[in-house]
């Protein structure tokens, strides 16, 4: 985009580029710095010889993977649903469901709160499972319908035409095509859900049944505020999303922009 | 980004759509279980919330007393509820503004040939996937009395800048705000990012025959062609500004003294530290209420002279 083609300009916007990306990096460089202080690498070893610990990730990864079964079945099907096939007042479903985009979680505090208890849900992990997945089925529909929209008619009227009935058009056909946005959404899910805070602060009250985002927060109540172990714990509960989105961070980027280019 | 491909073969297009229409199956039971799962539930919460406006209420007991209007006239002598609608408006103009500069000259750079750009890209958006619980420790441990910041001040003899920053309503409502650019200004740079990318290089060559400097070609070729993610943006920090909860809630406690209290952090207050959950449950509706009509304004605003797209 910029002209580069003098030594000086390039230097000078790689200079400026370094500069600007400071602010990122820097509460980043503070946290594992903090991390090891006072102890140095052993506050790492209490953090992770917590016997609670391997419960607060297991928490966490059995929210992440239920969110990602349930969002990645409904946003598909409903993507194949909305795009290809034929459903009176489709835009009319559709709206209603993207009005649901500017819902804030914490306006589903007092009825959540209220309904939960009623059937006994406080306290498990469906509580938060199924708000969140609720939560973000709303914007990976729009992603995927977008996606969809862009594989030709052609491709599936020839599977019909081939006597596929319309469960096989979406496993053979439509789902193959879908990966590179499915592997998107999953990666966006993954991160939501393992960063799910409120929920999980409202409906998870004993620490087994906590996950690894109130694990600073019980750091705090444990160990009287000790901040070296709370920030070795932080970064802890970080690698798991950061070692995910670097992995996946082609499809990632792609996909998100992808959905919000159309 | 993909043409419609018109079959060679195909007859009149009126009998093709019939023929297409006749041949599309039903699809209502493949968006089911999206619509339960998510219009289902989210929906129900939505009236259930409605009517808990109406209720005085603590949440457990079985006295339920219907207050009608009464908590919604509550609300308008809440100075702490005008000061959250005051936090948010400026947490809005602030964020936004910063992030879509950052945003675009991010996007320019790392379109531009310079080295490791990967690289810069990731650390750009790592506190986008970090959850704000997790960092939220770093940022209250830096701004502590005796924190990073300050003995970096004192490190180079500025001691007289250093302050018990989180103790001022102002700067820790900055603070909270300068989090908030922190974590979302990685999204926003993907999505200006990929917007540039489908400019053609060919206008900006031309441009650049002409003699447009690198300002200019921002000025008069970016910006305007991306105008459709910035509306985009603006509708996401809208939406995001009025959902704002977890970094107030973690940094600042809503604090100090109401200083950065938002909807939802003062939501979250009401429902269950005090256990009002008719009168939490008004703010609700207000707080919904206003993100509908956030989307739906800017939305129109923006497309009026237009055709941008999203």
């Amino acid at each position: 985009m910029f002209e580069t083609r003098r030594v000086r300009t390039r230097v000078l916007l790689q200079v400026l580029l370094t500069v600007l990306v400071i602010p990122f990096v820097f509460p980043l460089v503070a946290m594992v710095q903090g991390s090891l202080k006072g102890a140095g690498w052993s506050n790492y070893g209490t953090v992770l010889s917590l016997p609670l610990l391997p419960g607060f990730f297991k928490n966490s990864a059995i929210i992440a993977a239920a969110v990602i079964v349930i969002v990645l079945v409904c946003t598909m099907t409903a993507a194949f649903g909305f795009s290809k096939l034929h459903i009176k007042g489709k835009e009319f479903f559709f709206w209603l469901l993207l009005a649901c985009l500017t819902l804030p979680g914490v306006v589903l505090l007092s009825p959540l709160f209220a309904t939960v208890t009623r059937v006994g849900g406080y306290n498990t992990l469906w509580a938060v499972i199924l708000p969140v997945a609720a939560l973000q089925i709303p914007f990976t529909t729009l992603l995927a319908r977008n996606f969809v929209d862009g594989i030709p008619n052609e491709l599936l009227e020839a599977a019909r035409v081939d006597g596929a009935n319309t469960v096989r058009t979406f496993w053979y056909v439509l789902a193959p095509l879908t990966r590179p946005i499915m592997a998107a959404i999953l990666v966006l899910v993954f991160i939501n859900s393992w960063n799910e805070f409120l929920l999980a602060l409202l409906f998870l009250q004993t620490p087994d049944h906590q996950t690894i985002t109130l694990v600073p927060q019980y750091f705090v109540g444990q160990y009287n505020n000790d901040q070296t172990k709370v920030l070795a714990a932080a970064v802890l509960t970080g690698l798991p999303v950061v070692i995910a989105y670097v992995a996946l961070q082609r499809y990632f980027e792609r996909g998100l922009a992808a959905g919000a280019l159309k | 980004m993909t043409t419609i491909t018109q079959r060679p073969g195909a007859t009149t297009s009126g009998s093709s759509r019939r023929r297409q229409r006749l041949r599309r199956p039903a699809g209502l039971p493949w968006i089911l279980p999206a619509l339960v799962v998510s219009v289902g539930l989210l929906y129900y919460c939505i009236f259930y919330t409605a009517y808990l406006s109406t209720l005085d209420w603590d949440g457990t007991s079985p006295l339920k007393e219907s207050v009608g209007a009464g908590n919604y006239v509550k609300m308008l002598s809440d100075p702490v509820f005008w000061g959250s609608l005051w936090h948010t408006l400026v947490f809005f103009v602030v964020s936004l503004v910063v992030q879509v500069v950052l945003g675009v000259v991010f996007a320019c750079l790392l379109h531009s040939q310079l080295y490791l750009k990967t690289f810069y890209k990731v650390l750009i958006f790592i506190p986008v996937v970090l959850a704000t619980a997790t960092v939220a420790p770093v940022f209250r441990q830096i701004y502590a009395p005796d924190g990073t910041l300050n003995s970096l001040l004192g490190a180079v003899g500025l001691d007289s800048l250093q302050n018990t920053w989180l103790s001022n309503p102002t700067i820790a409502l900055l603070i909270v705000i300068s989090v908030q650019i922190w974590q979302s200004t990685g999204v926003v740079f993907v999505l200006y990012f990929a917007a540039i990318g489908q400019i053609e290089p060919e206008i900006t060559e031309a441009a650049r025959l002409d003699g447009a400097g690198n300002l200019r070609i921002i000025r008069s070729i970016v910006w305007p062609s991306v105008r459709g993610t910035t509306i985009a943006i603006t509708i996401l920090t809208a939406i995001g500004s009025l959902k704002t909860f977890d970094i107030p809630f973690l940094v600042t406690s809503g604090g100090p003294s109401y200083g950065t209290e938002f909807l939802g952090t003062q939501i979250y207050r009401v429902s269950i530290s005090f256990a009002q959950v008719g009168y939490g449950a008004a703010l609700s509706m207000v707080l919904l209420v206003l993100a509908l009509a956030a989307a739906v304004v800017i939305n129109v605003g923006g497309r009026r002279g237009s055709a941008a797209d999203v």
